[in-house]
C-alpha cells in the first residue's frame, strides 16, 4: 500500500456514504491507522445529513478484512495506557450511536475484527465466496471489538460458543443458515447487490429508522415494559413530526 | 457407578454411569457429578471437559427419590442441582447426547457451551406432563438458548425434538455419526484445548455474562479481559507464534 493512501476511503453516492477498508496488500487487516480513518469516516457520515445509510465494504479481491494487524501488538506502552485509550476512541461504541441503517458487503475472508465489524451493522450481505472464522482463543486472546458480545446476539449463545471456543470456518451457506449474514449472492454481484439494498434504505424518512434502530437496540437492554414504553414514545414522537410537518 | 472421571491431555471427560434404567440421575450421581465438577474447575492443567453417557440413553431425567428430596422441604436443594453445579465450571464444556435426553437430562445439557447429539437422539421437557416444572434450570436456560417462543412450546406440550429440529433451532450444534456423539465430542474438545486456557476461561466468562446485562457492560466486560490477558504469557506465545508461523505451546500463565 502507498503510506500517502487512507486505511478507509470515504465516499458519497447520492444517499449512501461508502466506507471502504483499504489495505488490500494485507487483506485489510485492522491496524491503529485503519482505526483512526474508519472512526473519522464513521463520525463523518454521522454527521452529513445528506448521508441516509452507511455501507462497509473491503478492498482488493482476497476479502473484507482479515482481522486485527497482529504485528502491532504489544506496542502499546502498558495495559493501562491502552485501556485508557481503548475508551477515549471508542470506535465500536461509535458504532452502536449511528442511528442510520448500516449495511455490511462481505467477500472472501472474514476474520475475527473483520466479523465483529459487520456485527456491529444492522444488515449483511456476503457474497458466496465468504469465509467466517473467530481465531482468537486460538491465539490465546479473546474478541476485543464487542464479538464475544455482538456474536451471541447476532447468532445465538449456542453457536456463538462454539464458533469462539473452536475456531469454527463457515463457508457462506452455513453462515445464511445461522443468521450471521441476511443473504448471499455472487461474488461478482455483491457491489451492485449491496448498494441496492443501502440505497433501498437511505429511502426510509431518517428520523423513522433511528427511531427503528433505536426502539429495538435499546429496547433489547430493558426490561419488556421500558421496552414497550420507548416504543410508544418514539411511534408518537414520529406520528406528531408527521402530522405537524405537512 | 455414578460418575466417572477421565484426565488425561488437559481434557477432563466426565461419564455419567447411574445404576438407574434410563441413566436417570440418583443421589450417588448427583453426589458424584458435583465432586467431578469440582476438580474440573480447580485442577489446572484441564482446560476443556466433556460430558457424556456410557449408555443407550443419555439421560431420561431424575430419580423419583432425588425428586422428593429436592423438591420437599427444600433442604437439600443445592446439593441436588446438578445441571448447576455445571455450570459452575469456568472452563468449556462439551456435551455428548445420545437416546432420551429428558427433563434433567436435558438440563444438564443446557448447562454446557457446546452440544454434539447422535443422529438418535430425542429431547424432551416432560416435567409438565406429571405435574411439576424443570427446576434445574429448564425455564432459564432454554429460552434463552433456543427463543422464547420454541422453549414454551417444548416446555407446555412434553413434546419430543429429533435432531434435525433440534439443529435447526438452535438447541445443538452437530449431529454426529451414529454412535459417534462421544468421539466427536473428545475430537471438539481436543481442538479447543489447543487454544490459550486463560483464553477460554475469559471468553466464556464474557458471553454467559455478557448475555445477562446490557451490551453495553458486555462491552465493558470484554475489554477488561481482554486488557487482562496482555498481562499473561500465553498471549505474548499466541501472538509470536502466529507471526512466526508455528504452532503454539500453551502453559495457562
Amino acid at each position: 500500500m502507498m503510506s500517502g493512501e487512507p486505511a478507509v476511503l470515504f465516499q458519497k453516492e447520492r444517499a449512501v456514504g461508502r466506507l471502504v477498508l483499504n489495505r488490500p496488500d494485507v487483506i485489510n487487516a485492522f491496524n491503529v491507522r485503519m482505526r483512526d480513518d474508519l472512526y473519522s469516516a464513521l463520525e463523518a457520515a454521522r454527521d452529513d445529513p445528506d448521508i441516509r445509510a452507511v455501507l462497509i465494504t473491503g478492498a482488493g479481491d482476497r476479502g473484507f478484512c482479515a482481522g486485527a494487524d497482529l504485528t502491532e501488538f504489544g506496542t502499546a506502552p502498558s495495559q493501562v495506557i491502552a485501556r485508557q485509550v481503548r475508551w477515549e476512541r471508542d470506535l465500536w461504541g461509535l458504532f452502536g450511536s449511528i442511528r442510520k441503517p448500516l449495511v455490511a458487503a462481505l467477500h472472501g475472508y472474514v476474520i475475527g475484527s473483520g466479523v465483529e465489524i459487520a456485527c456491529l451493522c444492522d444488515l449483511r450481505v456476503a457474497a458466496e465466496n465468504s469465509v467466517f472464522r473467530m481465531p482468537e482463543t486460538a491465539l490465546g486472546m479473546v474478541p476485543a471489538a464487542g464479538g464475544s458480545q455482538t456474536l451471541p446476539r447476532t447468532i445465538g449463545q449456542g453457536s456463538a460458543m462454539k464458533t469462539l471456543l473452536a475456531n469454527d470456518v463457515l463457508d457462506a451457506g452455513t453462515a445464511l443458515r445461522l443468521g450471521l449474514v441476511h443473504s448471499v449472492v455472487e461474488r461478482d454481484k455483491l457491489e451492485e447487490a449491496s448498494f441496492e439494498l443501502a440505497e433501498r434504505l437511505s429511502d426510509i424518512p431518517p428520523a423513522l429508522s433511528a427511531g427503528i434502530s433505536r426502539a429495538v437496540a435499546d429496547g433489547l437492554d430493558m426490561s419488556l415494559s421500558r421496552g414497550l414504553d420507548l416504543e410508544f414514545r418514539l411511534a408518537r414522537s414520529l406520528a406528531t413530526r408527521k402530522t405537524t410537518k405537512v | 457407578m455414578g460418575v466417572q472421571l477421565k484426565i488425561s491431555q488437559h481434557v477432563a471427560t466426565m461419564t455419567i454411569e447411574s445404576s438407574e434404567e434410563g441413566n436417570l440421575i440418583d443421589f450417588e450421581t448427583t453426589y458424584s457429578l458435583s465432586d467431578a465438577a469440582s476438580e474440573v474447575r480447580q485442577r489446572d492443567d484441564v482446560w476443556a471437559a466433556v460430558l457424556n453417557a456410557d449408555s443407550q440413553d443419555f439421560c431420561l431425567g431424575t430419580s423419583p427419590e432425588v425428586i422428593e428430596a429436592a423438591l420437599g422441604d427444600g433442604s437439600a436443594q443445592t446439593m441436588l442441582r446438578a445441571a448447576q453445579t455445571l455450570a459452575e465450571i469456568e472452563k468449556p464444556v462439551i456435551c455428548a447426547v445420545q437416546g432420551g435426553v429428558r427433563d434433567q437430562g436435558l438440563e444438564l445439557a443446557l448447562a454446557c457451551d457446546v452440544r454434539i447429539a447422535d443422529s438418535d437422539v430425542t429431547f424432551a421437557m416432560t416435567q409438565v406432563l406429571n405435574g411439576t416444572m424443570p427446576w434445574d434450570g429448564g425455564t432459564q436456560r432454554l429460552p434463552r438458548l433456543i427463543g422464547r417462543s420454541r422453549a414454551m412450546e417444548i416446555l407446555l406440550t412434553g413434546r419430543h425434538i429429533g435432531a434435525e429440529e433440534a439443529l435447526d433451532i438452535g438447541l445443538i450444534n452437530e449431529i454426529s455419526e451414529p454412535g459417534e456423539a462421544a468421539e466427536r465430542a473428545m475430537e471438539l474438545a481436543s481442538v479447543i484445548s489447543e487454544h490459550g486456557p486463560i483464553a477460554l476461561r475469559f471468553l466464556k466468562e464474557a458471553v454467559l455474562n455478557g448475555m445477562d446485562g446490557t451490551l453495553e457492560h458486555g462491552l465493558r466486560l470484554e475489554a477488561d479481559l481482554s486488557f487482562l490477558l496482555q498481562s499473561t504469557q500465553d498471549r505474548s506465545e499466541g501472538i509470536s507464534s502466529f507471526l512466526e508461523r508455528r504452532r503454539p505451546t500453551y502453559q495457562g500463565r
